[in-house]
């Protein structure tokens, strides 16, 4: 038993999946491009997928992993890039497999770039409203949580936050807490936009990297 | 391609995976390459329509003509319909975002009557005209298939031509023939003048109809050289008849999420109010050589780890334990499930069981359609009780706890007591379980009984019959509640409301048409499902039109009536239905087609069963 860490790109339509429906389509792949995964022993046996950090819907990612037992190590490097990108559709494409250097556990924060269409503005008008507005004293938006929805102050989260015009649009870029000690969804600075500025600006979000807790990035 | 427009609506809708395509095994060609393009439209959600096998064999088989583009088109769920309205974004096919007001033919499948709001919404949403005489050039040509076009007469306004029997062949040729029309700049008049000369092909707009005072049908006339009657097709050599060797595999998870072989076509039985038992015949079967190679070729390229064996009644596949046999000597090894969706009662023996159970437990469903032994000899559906207990004890045997039965309410002839009989088949099948020596330990049994209201069909011995009025169907309802004393049954029924509706449409004229522009001018859509199904809403629109729906769900037929789908053919013969009909009210039954030929007019299809020897 080995293993692996499969690296892949989620975009395009791929970005419009839920984390469930990513797990179904990887398992086919790895059926379908015959890997010989390790199966859990017992009456219901079944392979071992784990995601480092699951994506939200509706968010890009140049840079996914997830992490696949084998049952042997027969499997080139190559073969088994190759033998999955045939397997899957192209907007999940695997670009690299390699040895896990880091638990999931270890991941700490996740840096987002947010891309923002102004609607009836103009970008330079979006780009100083947003900055004023990320200096109020609290932003609280609603957050659900295993404990239910609560109200969640999203400020002090916003200190590595940077807010820029970039062509037509108004560019973000976020470090914001991830991992099992506290995830802040980068979707909620949107809601925030909506609660506080009443605006709905169309947002194209890729997370950009993954990373521990000195800052160091999750490979 | 998602078209960014489109992307920014998608986020503001439930799953939006099913407006976004990209899926493994989609197909995407090159426009400039690309003489015809056809999108093919399923009429409900992306995850029903993806569903369906015959949408997956067409799909690729068109696909593989190199001038052609055939792309889905799946009709969105209201949150998203509500979004492209405001932004004026048209409905577009999933492969190449395109309007499907850019296509040249937009076919439909009619799977179920309730689904024709959904086609008329369908065009709408992407404006295209919806009555074909408003369609004047060759480009957005609607054409229409699937089992509801042996009746096609409500859609006739709004259809420019039907595919009667099975599409295989005919849409090739149809769309063949479209494409000499279009290099030559040829006239939609033209065109669908030419159509109408295929055989299996049927164009509306060809034939004139005339009414009695009665309402009834006066006369059916062609015009020029239309045929008097259409004859269905049919893909004689399953073998030799085009399956698809992948299918799309969708990104989010779908109503049947497998890969599926189908392994016979049409069935034996002759039920008498089953329609896709006399639409279908004659019964024909793959050879286990050819289910084997298109298992495996599906599996291969797809990734999926079940396998769906299907058929209206699998378990009547002569050689269904040498064909899993042959299945389970690679699937054990490659993870492989079998399932069998259509078991009937006496086909499931002992080694048939050993052989689900060493792959898939889950619930086992049965259909003995009716309570009683006299109303099951009435429509023909030769199961005994014996057999049932038979059947259960074997199952309890093997360990399983859990049956569903399927029963229909409504019946022609049934009685109340024919209603208790169906709480007392139950009753006797959970006193079987407590009988049982060998019943699983330590569980309970649950027995299930779905009790379906009765809709008559079009070219089944019923096709004369009157539905009961929705008030008659609830005090059965409530009776066979009444009758029911165990909490170990679970009773459950689809609403009798829906079903009157699918009554209307399934044995409609063209007078539905104005019924149907008229439900879809109020926004009626999704009328298969229960959260936009409105018995009221119709009932105003039939109303508004001066049309009464009991004239079409309530009334008995003479057997000298013209019936609106007498210029279909399909192989049995009308005096033959006759006769059933008649056998039906005498409680007689008819043997099947594997014990004895009843010469229902399907031979002269030559080929199948008919010719087989006994
Ligand atoms: S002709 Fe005879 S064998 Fe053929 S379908 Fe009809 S009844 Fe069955």
């Amino acid at each position: 038993m080995k293993v692996v860490r499969i690296w892949f790109r989620k975009t395009g339509a791929a970005r419009y999946i839920s984390h469930l429906d990513l797990n179904r389509c990887m398992s086919r792949a790895m059926h379908k491009a015959n890997i010989p995964l390790w199966y859990t022993q017992g009456f219901n046996p079944h392979a071992f997928l784990t995601f480092a950090l699951p994506l939200p819907l509706g968010i890009r990612s140049e840079r996914e992993c997830m992490d696949l037992k084998l049952d042997d190590d027969v499997i080139s490097r190559e073969e088994m890039i190759s033998r999955l990108n045939t397997a899957l559709p192209k907007d999940l494409a695997v670009f690299d497999v390699t040895e896990p250097v880091r638990k999931p556990g270890q991941i700490a924060t996740a840096s987002y770039r947010i891309l923002l269409e102004p609607e009836n503005t103009s970008a330079d008008e979006l780009c100083s409203q947003i900055r004023d507005f990320f200096q109020a004293p609290e932003i609280v938006v609603p957050k659900h949580t295993k404990s239910g929805i609560i109200d969640f102050d999203l400020k002090p989260y916003l200190n590595q936050t940077s807010v820029s015009v970039k062509g037509d649009g108004v560019e973000m870029e976020t470090l914001l807490p991830a991992g099992s000690n506290g995830n802040v969804n980068p979707m909620l600075i949107l809601d925030a936009l909506k609660k506080y500025l009443n605006l709905e600006p169309y947002a194209d979000i890729e997370r950009t990297g993954l990373y521990d807790n000195t800052g160091k990035i999750f490979e | 391609m998602i078209d960014h427009k489109i992307e920014k609506l998608l986020l503001k809708v439930q799953k939006p995976g099913r407006y976004v395509g990209g899926e493994l095994n989609s197909v995407i060609k090159n426009k400039k390459d690309i003489e015809v393009r056809f999108a093919f439209c399923f009429p409900d959600i992306y995850e029903v329509g993806m569903s369906h096998l015959g949408m997956k064999i067409l799909y690729s088989q068109l696909n593989e003509v190199p001038y052609v583009w055939c792309e889905r088109v799946f009709a969105p769920w209201a949150d998203m319909e509500e979004q492209m309205r405001q932004n004026h974004i048209p409905l577009y096919a999933l492969e190449s975002g395109d309007s499907l007001a850019d296509f040249d033919i937009i076919g439909f499948t009619l799977q179920y009557e309730m689904s024709y709001t959904n086609l008329l919404n369908m065009l709408d949403m992407a404006g295209v005209p919806l009555k074909s005489s408003d369609r004047r050039s060759l480009s957005q040509l609607v054409v229409a298939g699937g089992p509801c076009a042996c009746n096609p007469e409500p859609l006739a306004d709004f259809v420019d031509l039907f595919f009667i029997g099975e599409g295989e062949e005919v849409d090739c040729e149809v769309v063949e023939l479209y494409r000499d029309f279009k290099r030559k700049n040829g006239t939609k008049e033209d065109f669908l003048a030419a159509a109408a000369q295929i055989s299996g092909v049927y164009v509306p707009s060809l034939y004139d109809v005339t009414y009695k005072e009665d309402g009834t049908i006066d006369t059916f006339q062609p015009r020029g050289n239309a045929p008097a009657v259409i004859h269905k097709r049919v893909m004689m050599d399953l073998d030799k008849s085009y399956f698809p060797d992948r299918f799309v595999v969708p990104y989010i998870e779908i109503v049947h999420d497998r890969a599926v072989s189908e392994v016979l076509r049409g069935c034996i039985r002759g039920c008498r109010f089953c329609q896709a038992g006399f639409i279908y015949r004659p019964f024909r079967e793959k050879s286990i050589d050819a289910i084997d190679r298109q298992c495996r070729d599906l599996c291969e390229n797809t990734g999926y780890d079940e396998i769906s064996l299907s058929s209206l009644s699998t378990s009547d596949y002569s050689k269904i334990n040498d064909l899993l046999d042959r299945l389970m000597a690679w699937t054990e090894d490659r993870k492989t499930g079998i399932s069998l969706p259509s078991l009937r009662v006496d086909g499931f023996s002992n080694e048939l069981m050993k052989k689900i159970k060493a792959i898939r437990r889950s619930g086992l469903t049965f259909a003995p359609e009716a309570g009683t032994q006299r109303l099951r000899d009435v429509i023909n559906k030769n199961v005994t009780e014996e057999e049932l207990l038979k059947t259960v004890n074997t199952a309890f045997g093997g360990g399983w706890t859990t049956i569903k039965l399927y029963f229909m309410i409504g019946l022609p002839t049934e009685t109340l007591q024919d209603v208790e009989g169906i709480a007392d088949l139950a009753q006797k099948v959970v006193d079987a379980y407590y009988n049982h020596p060998n019943k699983p330990r330590g569980k309970s049994v649950k027995v299930s009984i779905s009790a379906s209201s009765f809709v008559p069909k079009p070219f089944t011995p019923f096709q004369w019959e009157p539905q009961d009025t929705i008030e008659t169907i609830h005090a059965k309802q409530r009776h066979l509640l009444s009758s029911i004393h165990s909490k170990k049954i679970e009773p459950s029924w689809h609403e009798a409301d829906t079903s009157f509706m699918e009554a209307v449409f399934a044995r409609g004229d063209r007078r539905l048409g104005a019924v149907l522009l008229e439900a879809h001018r109020r926004g009626m859509k999704m009328d298969g499902w229960q959260d936009f199904f409105s018995l009221q809403k119709w009932l105003e629109v039939f109303a508004s039109c001066g049309i009464d729906p009991a004239f079409y769900a309530n009334r008995k037929r003479s057997f000298d009536e013209h019936l609106p789908w007498d210029h279909i053919d399909y192989g049995v013969k009308k005096s033959f239905l006759m006769e059933e009909c008649k056998r039906a009210y005498a409680n007689k039954t008819t043997p099947n087609c594997r014990e004895a030929c009843s010469a229902c007019g399907a031979s002269c299809l030559k080929g199948g069963i008919c010719v087989e020897s006994r």
